[in-house]
């Protein structure tokens, strides 16, 4: 090799190794994820304009402490607090796509069931990363905080409440393992009459707490029932959402039957849904609630 | 009397191409004008060339398409059935279509294939029609539309069954479907193209239209095959009607109410009514469309509400003048 050829394969390996010095960053800062339809997510970086189309989603995007980074919500998005202020772009089932553009995200988290297929399609068409989730389990909330977390790139703030639930959900489960059974009737809406099955995330958190699901072998994840149904499993507790926080009319339904044990015990309890009915964190503050009324209809036995 | 049927067309045209221009022009993003002009000569930034060459354009074209394909649809129906409460509808093909494109969804299929699903599950219905009506030789419109409107509540009935059964995960897709919306039209092409056949070759057919809607008897002797003809027509009123639930669900009303209107101001000649229907129908749904868009935007109405609200004042006007 002559001077010249070693000066040029030099300047060769300078190029290529400069060339990896820029290239290295995006290649290491490159996130992915598998999402619940599972799709693989990859971003070029952790995103830093995140679009929630659903109340569900915004919850756990700020669970996953990616909350400042949020830059769209849908409808009904009330928490935390701080999602209140953020520029809202329709509901989840008609979303505002105009406006959703329009705030440039670069990362989209639809929900798999709630957003019409065609407009999220569309978003992809579009170019846009779309990451759907849909949890069904405790596990499945942790991991999905997990994978946000990923996504967003605040790994730190988000893994440590991913395991904040997950230990919490365990150390309640482990509490109530051995609980006598309580046959349990959970109404999610009064008209129609509608309770869950066990393969609910809220028939989970019956089972959890050591109740019995009167409906829990039902097919449909949330099947529809008469009022005959619910007297004739006679529970020994009740538990209802309701439409509002404070809203307890749907439980006085059930005094006018006094020979229903739940009646007779005055089993009938008040769950504040919104710390039940959506898969976030917030349930663990719900199911603990649940297990205690489970532990008072247990105080009540002769 | 081309003379008297061209102004009115060149009017409709016109007011269409309005529609539209408004449609593209106006969204829940504010774009002065000159920056949807700009668009067009190709010197936007990226964002706005997205809103309106994506998301505006293709919306405004499917809404048309859609409008035009029911409203002329809705025509053909009432001519075919003689029965002024006769819509595209009324023989059971949106529920048809519903029922195809619901299995779809149950099956755990997506996009494109429900759209097939939903197309394949109208000429099913529409075959099953046919079939049933013809039965054993003697046809009458009246048999017709009794057959169509049993088989319809028939589909009514499995639409309900399989809301009620289907597993709650599915269930919002589907409502949305059953709802209908120009937002979920995948791309306007091949409506409009359909829309544009159809119209060229019925134009020709006007004549025997006309004479036809006075009834068969009279069409016959005036030397007017009516069987065949009939039975053209239902086809067509069919592949229009399947075509545009195919883009957008059943969207209600346009397909009723617009040939109507048309009739009382323009009089009932089928050679200006069927294009004029595809001019107003898909005009209203356009401005409807618009409406739906920015009324209280960021939310959106389903289109329906704005036909109908559109639509009634405007019908009740005309059918209270016309007296």
């Amino acid at each position: 090799m002559n001077q010249r050829e070693q000066v040029m394969a030099g300047i060769f390996w300078a190029m290529a190794f400069s060339l990896l010095l820029v290239w290295t960053p995006s290649v290491l800062a490159q996130v992915c994820a598998k999402d619940d339809r599972d799709r693989t997510v990859c971003l070029d970086q952790p995103a830093t304009r995140i679009a929630a189309l659903s109340p569900g989603a915004t919850e756990l995007v700020w669970a996953a402490g990616a909350g400042e980074q949020v830059v769209a919500v849908v409808d009904y998005s009330d928490y935390p607090p701080a999602a209140k202020a953020v520029p809202k772009v329709g509901s989840h089932t008609r979303l505002d796509m105009e406006r959703l553009l329009q705030l440039q995200p670069d990362l989209v988290i639809a929900w798999v069931t709630g957003n019409p297929a065609e407009q999220v399609q569309m978003l992809k068409d579009l170019g846009l990363p779309v990451f759907s989730i849909e949890p069904r389990s405790f596990e499945a909330v942790s991991d999905t905080i997990e994978r946000l977390a990923t996504l967003a790139g605040t790994e730190t703030d988000g893994f440590v409440e991913a395991d904040r639930f997950r230990r919490g959900i365990a150390e309640l489960r482990e509490q109530y393992a051995s609980a006598e059974p309580v046959p349990v009737f959970y109404q999610v809406w009064d008209e129609p009459l509608m309770t869950v099955n066990n393969e609910h995330l809220i028939g989970e958190m019956i089972q959890l707490c050591g109740g019995d699901n009167i409906f829990g072998e039902l097919d449909r994840l949330v099947p529809r029932i008469s009022t005959e149904a619910v007297v004739t499993g006679n529970p020994e507790a009740i538990l209802a959402g309701g439409m509002g926080e404070e809203n307890r009319h749907w439980l006085t339904r059930w005094e006018a039957f006094p020979e229903l044990k739940a009646t007779k015990k005055d089993n009938l309890f008040f769950i504040p849904p919104s710390l039940v009915q959506r898969p976030t964190p917030r349930m663990l503050e719900g199911t603990r609630l649940f297990c205690e009324k489970l532990e008072v209809a247990r105080g009540r036995r002769d | 009397m081309t003379r008297s049927l061209l102004p009115p067309l060149l009017f409709l045209a016109l007011a269409s191409l309005l529609a539209m221009a408004v449609s593209v022009a106006v969204g829940s993003v504010a774009l002065s004008p000159l920056e949807v002009l700009s668009v067009f000569f190709g010197n936007a930034e990226p964002l706005q060339q997205t809103l309106v060459l994506e998301l505006r354009l293709p919306r405004t074209l499917s809404a048309f398409a859609t409008g035009g394909l029911l409203a002329v649809a809705g025509a053909l129906m009432q001519v075919l059935l003689r029965n002024p409460l006769a819509d595209p509808y009324v023989l059971g093909l949106s529920g048809g279509a519903a029922v195809g494109a619901l299995l779809a969804m149950l099956a755990g299929l997506g996009g494109l294939l429900v759209s097939g699903s939903a197309f394949a599950g109208a000429l099913l219905s529409t075959l099953m029609v046919f079939g049933l009506a013809h039965g054993t030789g003697s046809w009458t419109p009246s048999r017709l539309l009794l057959t169509g409107v049993v088989v319809a509540a028939g589909w009514g009935a499995v639409i309900t069954l399989m809301l009620a059964i289907s597993p709650a995960r599915e269930l919002p897709g589907m409502l949305y479907w059953l709802m209908g919306d120009v937002s979920y039209a995948r791309t306007p092409w091949p409506g409009l193209l359909f829309l544009l056949a159809v119209c060229l070759l019925i134009v020709p057919l006007g004549r025997s239209l006309n004479v036809l809607a006075r009834g068969p008897l009279q069409a016959a002797a005036l030397g007017i095959s009516v069987r065949p003809m009939e039975w053209l027509i239902y086809v067509l009123a069919s592949l229009l009607t399947a075509t545009a639930v195919t883009m957008a669900g059943s969207i209600g009303f346009v397909g009723l109410v617009v040939p109507h209107m048309l009739r009382l101001v323009l009089g009932n000649d089928q050679r200006l009514i069927l294009p004029a229907c595809a001019l107003a129908g898909g005009t209203l749904l356009v401005l409807a469309d618009t409406l739906a868009r920015i009324v209280i935007a960021p939310e959106q109405l389903p289109v329906g509400v704005i036909t109908a609200l559109l639509g009634v004042p405007t019908f009740l006007y005309l059918l209270y003048r016309s007296r």
